[in-house]
C-alpha cells in the first residue's frame, strides 16, 4: 500500500549546501596571494626530504634552490660561478681551494665558515648516514680548513665533474638529519612552515648575502593533478607554475588576462632507448631505420603543441659540451624501409597489414607519454615494424629497463649537469647496477674517451673529447634523442623578474618583484 | 557485551596477521628496488650493497619477515626508508586529514541520503522517487575524478566560493567531502528507500496510520528505525573504506591523507611505510566493523550479543 503524504518533505541537504554557499559567499572575493606580495608556486609532487645532504628528487632540489646555498652555483647560461665562495682555484688537478665570502650568515644568524662546509661534505661521505650523494664525492680523500674562510679539497685522482657537484647546499655544523624538520641554510629564503604532503611556506631571509629578496613570502604547494594546477592558476590562488601545465591547456591560459606565459629552451632530453642485446636491435641499420621512420615534427606539433625542440644529442644545444655539427636524422620512410630490407627483414606484403617483425615498447603511465608511444606505434607500422606498447607503474618500468628486460623504451634525461653523463650512460662497464648504460652499449673508443673526459680539467679539451663521443653515438645510435621540451612558465602578470634557465633553477625567485594592482583592475 | 567485544578482537588477530603477511609478500615481490629509489642510479655498487645490508634487504625473505612480525608484536612499525621518520609518526601525521575528510563525507552523505531516501519511499514511483533514483544512478556512475573537477569548476571557478585544492580551513573541506559524500549518498539513499518500502508495507505502520498518525510521522517514527539496519551495514563498510584514504579524491584535491601517503610509499618502494599503512588501514576496518556490530544492538533490541 503506497503511503500518502499531503505535506511534501523538504530537502534539508540542499538547503544546507545553499547555506554553506551563502556563508562562504562574502569571503569569496578575498585578497589573492599576489595582492599580499606572496608568490604561490605549484609543484607537481611533494619533496621527499628538505635536506640537501639526502634529497635527490627534483621537487626537493627545486625547493632547496631557494633555501640553501652552495660553494658554487650556475648562472643562467649553465656555467659554474662562485656563490658562497668568492673565488676558487685548482693548484693541481687533484686539489681545489675555495675562499668563502666573509660575513655570510645562516638563517639563524650564525656565521658560515669553512668548518660548516667541511662538516656538510664529511656528513655526506660518512657511510652510516646513507647519503645518496656519497658517490658524487667519493673521489675526495681529504677536506682541510686552513682558516675560517678557506676550504681545500684533495681528490684521489683528477676528476673534472667535481666542480659541478660543488653546488650542493651547505648546512651548519652538527645538523642532525630529520625528514620534516629541515636544516637551515644560507639561501635567500628560510623555511617557515612545513605541512607534509601539502605545502611548504618560505619567508625571505633578510640577512641573505646576495641581497634581501623583494618577495616577502613564497608558498610552495604540492598539487599532483595537472587539471587542478590549471584551475588554481585560473583562480589566482596559485600564481607561478614552471613546467606543470599540459601543452593543450596553454591556449586556455592565454585567454586569461591575469596570466602570462613565458617560454625558454629547456635541457631535459627525451629519447628512444634500444636494447643492443636484442636480436633485431643489435643491428645498427635497424636502429637507424626505426629512427628514420619516426616523424618527430608531427609529434612535436600535435602532442607537444610545438613546445619542444628536436634533439640531436642527449645534451641540449645551449649546453657548453653540446656538439653543434651533428648530422640530423631526417624523417625518411623510404630510406627506413630500404635499411630494413638490407638488414634482411623484408616486409611480407609490402604496404599491407603484415609486419616485418614486432617489438615491445615500454613506457611509464604518464598519459602524454602513452599518447606519444601510440603515435610512434602508428608511424612505425608504415615502415612495416609492429610495436606492442606496454605501460607500467614507474618502479616496475624502471626496474625492467635497468635489468635489460625490454626492447624499446621511452625516457627522459633530467638534470644533466656535466658531460660525464656519457661515461655513466654509455661506458661498457656502466651496465646497471654499476651505472646507467641501460642499452648495453659497448664501444672501445667511447670507453677510452669518456674515461679521459673525467680526468681532463681543461674545458676546451673536454669539449673536443665529448664532441667525438657525440659523433660516435650519433652514428651507432644506442639511443635516439627525440626532443628537448621547452620550459614553460605560467605566472601572474604582476610577478616579474624571474629568469627561466634551461635547468629550471628556482633560486631566481629571489629576483622577483610584485607590482601593485592596476587601478580598477578586477579578476 | 564485553565478552562479545573480546571474542571479536580475538577473531581480528588472524585477519590482521594475514593482512600483514600478504602485504609483506606483495610489496617485496613487486619489481622495483628501494635502494635505487634512495640512492639513485649513479650510486656505486658498493654503496648500494652497504645500504642494502644496513636496511637488512640482503637477508633471506623469511628472516626479514620474522623481523617485521616481531616488530609488529612490539608495536614497532619501523622507520620509513624515504623520509627516515618512524612509520607510526608518518601515519599519524596524515591520519587527521583522512579522518576529517571521511567524517565530513559521511555527514554529507547522510544529509543527502536520509531525507531523499525517506521522500522516495513515501511516494514510490512518484516524480520525487524518479528524480532521486535518476540522480542516484548519476551519482553512482560518475567517478570521483569527474565529479571532483566538475565541483571545482562550479564552486571555485564560477562562483568563487571554495578554494580549488589544499588543506586548511573548513572551506578546503567542502568540495572533497562533497565529492566523496555524493557518491556514497547514492548507495545509501537507494538502500534506505528499498529497506523503508519493505517496512512501510508492514502491519504496524498501517496500524499507526489507522490510529490517526500522519503517514510521514508513522514512517519516520516507526518504520525508519527498523529500516536502518541494512543501511548501517553499508554505512560501516563505506566508512571503513573512507578511512583507508580515498586515493583519487585525495590526489585531485591535494589532500594530505593516508591514501596519498600510501601511493607515494608504493612508488618509492618504501617497504616499512607501505606495510605500516596497510596494517593501519586493516586495523581501522576491523574496528569500524566492530563498532557497526555494536550499533546493531542499539538499533534492534532483539539483537543481543550474548
Amino acid at each position: 500500500m503506497p503511503v500518502q503524504s499531503r505535506k511534501w518533505t523538504r530537502i534539508p541537504a540542499l538547503l544546507g549546501l545553499l547555506a554553506l554557499v551563502a556563508l562562504a559567499g562574502p569571503g569569496c572575493r578575498q585578497k589573492l596571494p599576489v595582492d599580499e606580495g606572496t608568490v604561490v608556486i605549484a609543484l607537481s609532487g611533494a619533496p621527499s626530504a628538505l635536506d640537501p645532504r639526502i634529497a635527490t628528487d627534483a621537487y626537493s632540489e627545486q625547493l632547496l634552490q631557494m633555501t640553501h646555498a652552495g660553494l658554487l652555483r650556475r648562472d643562467p647560461g649553465g656555467d659554474l660561478v662562485p656563490d658562497l665562495a668568492s673565488s676558487r682555484e685548482s693548484r693541481s688537478p687533484t686539489e681545489f681551494v675555495f675562499r668563502l665570502r666573509p660575513g655570510i650568515r645562516f638563517h639563524d644568524g650564525r656565521e658560515l665558515t669553512s668548518k660548516d662546509v667541511r662538516y656538510t661534505f664529511e656528513w655526506i661521505l660518512d657511510p652510516k648516514n646513507r647519503s645518496p650523494h656519497k658517490a658524487a664525492f667519493d673521489k675526495i680523500v681529504g677536506i682541510e680548513t686552513p682558516d675560517r674562510l678557506t676550504v681545500r679539497f684533495r681528490l684521489r685522482e683528477p676528476f673534472a665533474p667535481f666542480a659541478a657537484e660543488m653546488t650542493r647546499g651547505i648546512v651548519p655544523v652538527n645538523t642532525a638529519a630529520r625528514g620534516y624538520a629541515p636544516p637551515i641554510g644560507a639561501g635567500p629564503f628560510r623555511v617557515e612552515d612545513v605541512e607534509p604532503g601539502d605545502s611548504v611556506t618560505l619567508a625571505r631571509f633578510d640577512g641573505y648575502f646576495g641581497g634581501r629578496p623583494a618577495v616577502s613570502r613564497v608558498v610552495v604547494k604540492f598539487i599532483p593533478d595537472s587539471t587542478l594546477r590549471f584551475l588554481e592558476l585560473k583562480m589566482g590562488s596559485v600564481n607561478f607554475v614552471l613546467n606543470g601545465i599540459d601543452p593543450e591547456m596553454l591556449p586556455e591560459i592565454a585567454k586569461n588576462g591575469n596570466l602570462v606565459i613565458e617560454e625558454a629552451p629547456g635541457s631535459n632530453a627525451s629519447y628512444l632507448g634500444y636494447n643492443l642485446k636484442d636480436r633485431f636491435l643489435s643491428d645498427a641499420r635497424v636502429r637507424r631505420a626505426i629512427a628514420m621512420a619516426i616523424d618527430r615534427d608531427a609529434i612535436v606539433r600535435t602532442l607537444w603543441k610545438g613546445k619542444a625542440d628536436k634533439a640531436d644529442s642527449i645534451l641540449a644545444p645551449g649546453f657548453w659540451a653540446h656538439e653543434a655539427g651533428l648530422p640530423e636524422i631526417p624523417f625518411d620512410l623510404r630510406q627506413a624501409k630500404r635499411l630494413l630490407d638490407e638488414a634482411g627483414y623484408r616486409d611480407p606484403d609490402g604496404d599491407g597489414p603484415a609486419v616485418r617483425f614486432t617489438l615491445t615498447y615500454k613506457t611509464s603511465q604518464n598519459a602524454l607519454r602513452l599518447r606519444i608511444a601510440t603515435a610512434i606505434q602508428d608511424q612505425l607500422r608504415k615502415a612495416g615494424v609492429g610495436l606492442d606498447v606496454r605501460s607500467y607503474e614507474w618502479g616496475t618500468f624502471f626496474g625492467d629497463i635497468k635489468s635489460g628486460n625490454f626492447q624499446l623504451y621511452g625516457l627522459t634525461w633530467v638534470g644533466l649537469r656535466d658531460p660525464d653523463i656519457f661515461h655513466l650512460a654509455f661506458h661498457s662497464k656502466m651496465v646497471p647496477p654499476s651505472g646507467a648504460n641501460r642499452n648495453r652499449y659497448g664501444n672501445d673508443e667511447v670507453d677510452r674517451l669518456t674515461e679521459a673526459g673525467e680526468r681532463e680539467t681543461d674545458r676546451g679539451k673536454r669539449k673536443r673529447i665529448y664532441a667525438r663521443v657525440q659523433e660516435i653515438l650519433a652514428r651507432d645510435l644506442p639511443v635516439f634523442p627525440l626532443w628537448i621540451n621547452r620550459n614553460i612558465l605560467v605566472r601572474d602578470r604582476r610577478l616579474a623578474g624571474f629568469t627561466i634557465t634551461p635547468d629550471e633553477d628556482y633560486s631566481y625567485i629571489r629576483f622577483m618583484t610584485v607590482s601593485p594592482p592596476a587601478p580598477g583592475a578586477a579578476r | 557485551m564485553t565478552r562479545m567485544v573480546l571474542a571479536r578482537l580475538r577473531q581480528a588477530v588472524p585477519v590482521v596477521l594475514g593482512v600483514a603477511t600478504l602485504v609483506f609478500l606483495l610489496i617485496h615481490m613487486v619489481p622495483g628496488d628501494p635502494v635505487d629509489a634512495m640512492l639513485g642510479e649513479s650510486a656505486v655498487a658498493i654503496d648500494k650493497a652497504e645500504l642494502r645490508h644496513e636496511l637488512k634487504l640482503d637477508r633471506p625473505l623469511l628472516s626479514q619477515y620474522a623481523e617485521f612480525m616481531t616488530g609488529i608484536a612490539r608495536g614497532d612499525l619501523g622507520v620509513s626508508f624515504r623520509t627516515r621518520e618512524p612509520v607510526a609518526r608518518e601515519i599519524l601525521s596524515r591520519f587527521p586529514a583522512t579522518l576529517l575528510l571521511a567524517s565530513a563525507s559521511l555527514a554529507i552523505a547522510l544529509m543527502i541520503a536520509v531525507p531523499l531516501g525517506i521522500a522516495a519511499a513515501l511516494r514510490p514511483r512518484s516524480w520525487v522517487d524518479l528524480l532521486c533514483g535518476t540522480s542516484a544512478m548519476l551519482g553512482l556512475s560518475m567517478p570521483n575524478f569527474v565529479i571532483g573537477p566538475l565541483l571545482v569548476l562550479l564552486f571555485s571557478i564560477q562562483l568563487g566560493v571554495f578554494p580549488v585544492s589544499g588543506y586548511g580551513g573548513w572551506r578546503h573541506l567542502v568540495l572533497p567531502a562533497l565529492t566523496l559524500g555524493s557518491g556514497m549518498s547514492a548507495i545509501l539513499m537507494r538502500m534506505l528507500r528499498s529497506s523503508l518500502l519493505e517496512e512501510v508495507g508492514q502491519e504496524y505502520v498501517r496500524t499507526a496510520i489507522a490510529k490517526g498518525m500522519s503517514a510521514t510521522r508513522a514512517v519516520v517514527r516507526h518504520a525508519l528505525p527498523n529500516a536502518l539496519i541494512p543501511v548501517a551495514t553499508v554505512l560501516g563498510l563505506q566508512f571503513g573504506a573512507l578511512l583507508a584514504g580515498s586515493v583519487i579524491t585525495e590526489t585531485i584535491f591535494s589532500w594530505p591523507g593516508i591514501g596519498r601517503l600510501m601511493v607515494q610509499a608504493i612508488e618509492a618502494r618504501d617497504y616499512p611505510l607501505v606495510q605500516g599503512c596497510v596494517l593501519f588501514v586493516a586495523l581501522l576496518t576491523v574496528s569500524v566493523n566492530l563498532l557497526v556490530d555494536l550499533l546493531y544492538a542499539r538499533l534492534d533490541p532483539r539483537i543481543r550479543h550474548e
